[in-house]
């Protein structure tokens, strides 16, 4: 899975990933962007992932991204997901996560 | 309330007894009347006795009046001796000793010139004694202006020589009432005096009164002889006067003389004569007329009631005797039919409930005889009924046992063959009676051919079952070595034909399908129409051509109806005991209704739409009892399914293979991208579960199969770790807000989401989890 991470002005993070957030990836996934939160010099508020090269998220994918959201809204972030297809889009909404999380 | 033997024979002998006593009341009243008639008749005789003692008096009389007549003659012609003449008038009383009195009056100066009364008269004192009396020949009496005197004067004529006087009361010596009968005395023709005769009136009336009825005619009247209370009128009808009556409500010495009109039920002689009563004051009386001699007549009345006294209390007993025979006869006959048939007829019945209630009970009846033949009866059928019944719970424990074994060779486990996934079938048969002659039955006759079939034996009952039992052998062991459906019929046929003594024959409706093809060809052999279901339609009669029923014609032919079953066909078959099934208004529920009840099925599960059909029937015939064995078997064609199978170590270095192959596999089967995106998602989660919980202290493997249905996917994950069963674990809050939710949790509950249908089951210590999804 190739993960692609690019800061935004000054508190903003810009997540690009292409392939499956299952079992295998989505745990790689979720730390790569932890890490890159917790060794940028700027406090990141906003993060944005981009779900367009994302094909399958399974309930790893969607712990993780539940975790994130968490950690953000702690520190008054904001998380933010983008170009998500109508079939994932179907799997948050299975488990009512369309509810607090933003969909761009 | 009629209808007891006891009532009905109280009712006949009530009605024999009413007509015996109407018989012999109209009896009775007819020799009552004749009774009366004869006693009418018998006082009538009495009377006629007495009016001839009457009339003998009245010529006693009238021949001492002519005595005195003629001494007057002889004292007129010859020396006119009063001396003489005295004597000879003494002497003619002595031999009239009847004679009151009488006399003999010449007419006025008829004797003597000088002399103008000259008569005789003597009378009988009260001490027996004849006087000459000889005051009457004075002026003081001067009897020529008598009365009675004047009236014979002037009523005797040479021709009607004897007159009566009108009644008189004589007061100069007798002091009673009278009658004076008088004659001319005549001497050359020429009246020259009158000769009378008294004659008292008193007696006569008396002894009127008293009259009876004439003796020994009637014993029962001998008590009491006398009547009371009748009266007695004589009179004179022709020159209507009344002589003497002792009418009580009359005063008769004042009547004396008087008109008969004054007497208020006095109509005429006539009328009496013949009148059976008359009413006076209250009450009916017998009126006797009769007629004297002289021209008078003697009426006399006796009350009706005193004269029928006796006969009327003779019937009055008669009568109450009837009607107490009346009461105690039909008493005795109810007590003693009571007693000698109802009794024991109830004693018996009694007995017979409780020996049919199944108590061993032994008869004793002695008398009456009758009845106890009947018991002695009873009692040998009784044994009999015992033997039969212990014949017939032989027989039905045989029935009982005939009816499993006819059951048992029926195939009765469902699925028959799990393992073929290609089709389900399913049949039952409910027997009307314990054993029946419907039969279904199906096998594999080749590796990929399945034959089913459903037939029923004409008649009913264990010959039926016996020769069913026959042709299911028989068309089973055929079956096995003929494989052409048309040649394989015609060998079965001609099989039944030969086995078949007692002209049964079987209709049937059999079919041969490839179950890899789907190609099936059905024989209908005289047999109720099936029904098929295409896959998305309805159900439809299939007009098959029916053939002649097995069993019939040795040679009959047999047209083959070849048909493909697709992928989710069903078809229908059964016996009449479906369409023939009859409610208690012997409406059948018909081809028709079949139809509907089919059709109105929505579930394709054949297990249900058995289940659902049988409810109908029972529901449309309601207590109805079964009229005939219900039979049916339904096929489903699901075509051939694909497996594809992964079996690998639990761990996680594995999971890219495993997702990898279940690609392959949605891409050879041309899985829709959506459907393809579901098993990803519940496989993961599925193989995640199975590599982190399942094997907590040893390695072991996973292994899934994906099988693809003619409408399904179906996917399936074993294991043979730790007993677990995702299913039971609570689905999380999913509308709680993020900072409550749990990590753990989700996977499961997003595969219940997705799958159209999941199971889980533990077997052979295995994790069995089977998950569905419709194509």
């Amino acid at each position: 899975m190739d993960i692609m991470l690019k800061e935004v002005g000054i508190d903003g993070l810009y997540v690009t990933a292409s392939g499956r957030l299952d079992l295998d990836n989505a745990v790689v996934y979720g730390a790569k962007i932890k890490d890159f939160i917790e060794d940028s010099p700027e406090q990141i508020t906003n993060v944005t992932l981009d779900f367009s090269e994302i094909t399958f998220i399974s309930s790893f994918g969607l712990k993780v991204i539940l975790e994130l959201y968490k950690q953000l809204n702690g520190q008054k972030g904001v998380l933010k997901l983008k170009n998500v297809s109508e079939q994932l889009k179907n799997s948050f909404v299975i488990v009512g996560f369309d509810k607090f999380l933003l969909f761009e | 309330m009629f209808k007891t033997v006891k009532s009905k024979i109280l009712i006949i002998a009530i009605i024999m007894l009413t007509v015996l006593m109407f018989a012999f009341g109209c009896y009775t009243v007819y020799s009552r009347m004749k009774t009366k008639q004869l006693m009418v008749q018998n006082y009538g005789f009495s009377m006629n006795e007495y009016t001839e003692r009457l009339d003998d008096e009245i010529i006693y009389a009238e021949n001492n009046l002519n005595g005195l007549a003629l001494i007057g003659n002889v004292f007129y012609r010859t020396d006119r001796s009063i001396e003489l003449t005295n004597r000879i008038i003494t002497r003619i009383f002595e031999d009239y000793p009847k004679n009151l009195g009488g006399g003999i009056w010449f007419l006025p100066y008829k004797i003597d010139k000088s002399k103008k009364y000259v008569c005789f008269y003597a009378y009988r004192n009260k001490d027996n004694k004849i006087i000459i009396d000889e005051k009457f020949s004075s002026e003081e009496y001067d009897y020529p202006n008598q009365e009675w005197y004047k009236s014979i004067i002037s009523q005797i004529t040479p021709e009607r020589n004897i007159v009566w006087t009108r009644p008189y009361y004589e007061n100069l010596g007798s002091y009673s009432t009278m009658v004076t009968a008088g004659t001319g005395i005549y001497v050359d023709g020429e009246l020259i005096g009158i000769a009378t005769v008294d004659w008292k009136i008193d007696p006569v009336i008396e002894e009127l009164s008293k009259i009876k009825p004439m003796e020994k005619t009637f014993s029962m009247y001998k008590r009491g002889n006398e009547i009371k209370n009748s009266f007695a009128l004589f009179a004179n009808e022709d020159e209507d006067y009344i002589i003497a009556t002792n009418d009580p409500y009359l005063d008769g010495e004042k009547l004396i003389g008087h008109s008969l009109k004054e007497i208020p039920w006095y109509t005429s002689f006539d009328k009496l004569y013949s009148t059976t009563y008359i009413k006076y004051h209250g009450q009916k009386y017998v009126p006797f007329a009769r007629r004297i001699n002289n021209g008078m007549i003697l009426i006399i009345c006796i009350p009706q009631k005193e004269m029928f006294k006796y006969v009327n209390e003779f019937y009055l007993l008669m009568i109450i005797v009837m009607l107490l025979l009346g009461l105690i006869i039909p008493t005795l006959l109810y007590l003693s039919m009571n007693r000698y048939i109802i009794n024991p007829i109830d004693k018996l019945t009694e007995i017979a409930n409780k020996i049919s209630k199944g108590e061993d009970i032994q008869i004793k009846l002695e008398k009456p005889e009758e009845f106890a033949q009947l018991a002695s009866t009873y009692d040998k059928m009784t044994n009999h009924i015992k033997a039969i019944t212990k014949e017939k719970a032989k027989m039905s424990s045989e029935l009982s046992i005939a009816n499993i074994i006819q059951s048992s060779s029926l195939p009765s486990v469902f699925p028959p063959y799990p393992e073929k996934k290609e089709f389900d079938i399913f049949a039952s048969m409910e027997p009307a009676k314990e054993v029946g002659g419907d039969f279904y039955d199906f096998y594999f006759v080749d590796e990929n051919k399945l034959m089913f079939l459903v037939a029923d034996v004409s008649g009913k009952g264990i010959p039926a079952a016996l020769f069913m039992m026959t042709v299911k052998t028989l068309i089973s062991y055929i079956s096995q070595m003929e494989h052409a459906p048309k040649k394989l019929i015609e060998t079965i046929n001609r099989k039944v034909c030969e086995n078949n003594r007692n002209s049964f024959f079987v209709t049937m409706l059999s079919g041969i399908i490839d179950i890899t093809t789907g190609e099936m060809s059905i024989i209908n052999c005289g047999h109720n129409l099936p029904l098929i279901k295409r896959k998305d339609g309805n159900y439809e009669y299939l007009k098959l051509k029916s053939n002649i029923a097995l069993g019939v014609f040795e040679d009959a032919d047999f047209e083959i109806y070849e048909t493909v079953m697709k992928p989710g066909d069903i078809i229908f078959t059964y016996t009449d005991g479906i369409t023939e099934a009859t409610k208690e208004d012997d409406e059948e529920f018909g081809a028709e209704r079949l139809l509907n009840t089919l059709n109105s099925i929505e579930e394709t599960e054949i297990i249900t739409i058995a289940q659902k059909m049988k409810n109908s029937i029972k529901e449309y015939t309601q207590s109805a009892p079964q009229s005939d064995d219900i039979t049916m078997l339904i096929f489903k064609y699901n075509g051939i399914s694909e497996i594809k199978t992964f079996k690998q170590a639990a761990i996680q270095e594995n999971y890219k293979m495993f997702y990898s192959w279940l690609y392959d596999a949605c891409k050879e089967w041309n899985l829709e991208q959506d459907l393809t995106y579901k098993l990803d998602m519940c496989a993961e989660e599925i193989f995640a579960n199975i590599v982190f919980y399942a094997y907590p202290e040893k390695n072991g493997n996973i292994e899934a199969k994906l099988e693809k249905t003619y409408n399904s996917i179906i996917f399936k994950f074993e294991d043979d770790g730790i007993e677990y069963n995702p299913l039971e674990k609570p689905d999380p809050d999913v509308t709680a807000p993020p900072e409550e939710r749990e990590i753990g949790g989700l996977g499961i509950f997003m595969i219940k989401k997705m799958a159209d249908k999941i199971s889980y089951k533990r077997e052979n210590h295995k994790n069995i989890l089977t998950l569905t999804f419709k194509i």
